[in-house]
């Protein structure tokens, strides 16, 4: 009886805690949506940002996205964007931020998960896989 | 013969890639720093480490192009829209502490009221707290110890009227120095608390 018990607690815990937010909106133009666990949510300043997100914008719209690490991406318009791994886990040393820019522009400012593991900073293309070691990109894919 | 051979890969590597090609700009931050990034495709890396330097990559199988330096206006022509919507990086405080303390040191106490200012001014309710340890002593104790600092720099917060809903707190011990040293080194520059204001 006890054991069942401490196993749905320790799943209670674990959902809960890869559902934290990792970042929020910051800056909005419309439209951009965010896809969030297969629902589709319309962007707005504080809207949350998770791990696996899609961010989708549209002909005029943009939005800035600053992650609890500190990083800060930016979408340009007709831009689609996914948070594919974010572990900031700093007293472990557990840390790493992979990002999936599928079409349009973007700008990223890496954050503390670049300072502390230079290698951990990826941003996938369709065409080519980009490693950061400090500081700020802009990237096109058409 | 060579000509339908080339058109072949071509095709194919549009099919893969959906047609896409890729193209970085590595540029300066806000505080004017450059770093480097890397462009890897399947058959080759370009290191980009100058500001405005850029490479493209037309499809997978390519190496991508020797990087070239773009300026102000090339970059402003493909990525304007982007950088009139950029947030405003976060705002950053490092706050010193006594030796092996949560004491803050007097000059770091003063800066609290700066703190409150822009956290005002921002109408943030988005604020890291991150405490440090330097490598004197025990990795747990530092780990507890940087804890300790943050939750203290926290409660200060708190009672000088910020939600404590608008703060979360992390603690790196001594895995993100301000100034490497040998393990067991005392260092007064790692012993901190960062206060990140977004």
């Amino acid at each position: 009886m006890r054991l069942p018990v401490l196993i749905f607690l320790l799943l209670c815990l674990t959902s809960a805690h890869s559902a934290d937010p990792i970042g929020s909106v910051k800056t909005y133009q419309p439209e951009a949506v965010i896809i969030h666990a297969g629902q589709e949510i319309e962007a707005a300043v504080g809207t949350p940002i998770h791990t696996g997100d899609q961010v989708i914008t549209h002909t005029q719209g943009s939005v800035g996205i600053i992650f609890i690490d500190g990083a800060v991406l930016t979408l340009g318009p007709e831009t689609r964007f996914t948070i594919d791994e974010f572990i900031f886990n700093p007293a472990e040393k557990e840390v790493s931020f992979i990002g999936n820019i599928i079409k349009g522009t973007i700008s990223f400012l890496s954050g503390a998960i670049g300072r502390i593991s230079p290698e951990s900073v990826k941003i996938k293309t369709p065409t080519a896989t980009l490693g950061l070691r400090g500081t700020k990109i802009l990237v096109e894919v058409k | 013969m060579t000509h339908m051979k080339f058109l072949g890969t071509i095709l194919s590597a549009c099919f893969l890639a959906a047609c896409s090609s890729t193209k970085v700009v590595l540029v300066r931050d806000a505080n004017g720093t450059v770093g480097q990034v890397s462009v890897t495709t399947s058959s080759g890396q370009q290191l980009l480490n100058q500001a405005g330097e850029s490479t493209k990559v037309t499809y997978a199988q390519k190496t991508p192009t020797t990087p070239v330096v773009l300026n102000k206006a090339q970059i402003d022509a493909r990525f304007s829209a982007l950088l009139a919507n950029e947030p405003k990086p976060p705002i950053r405080y490092i706050l010193y502490f006594k030796f092996d303390s949560v004491t803050l040191q007097p000059r770091s106490a003063k800066r609290l009221s700066s703190i409150l200012k822009n956290i005002a001014a921002r109408q943030s309710c988005d604020i890291s707290i991150i405490g440090h340890a330097n490598r004197s002593g025990d990795g747990n104790y530092n780990e507890q110890l940087s804890l300790r600092r943050a939750t203290n720099i926290k409660a200060k917060l708190v009672r000088s009227g910020i939600k404590a809903a608008c703060m979360d707190i992390a603690y790196y011990g001594e895995n993100d120095p301000q100034i490497a040293t040998p393990d067991g080194q005392i260092e007064p520059k790692n012993r901190r608390v960062e206060v990140q204001i977004r």
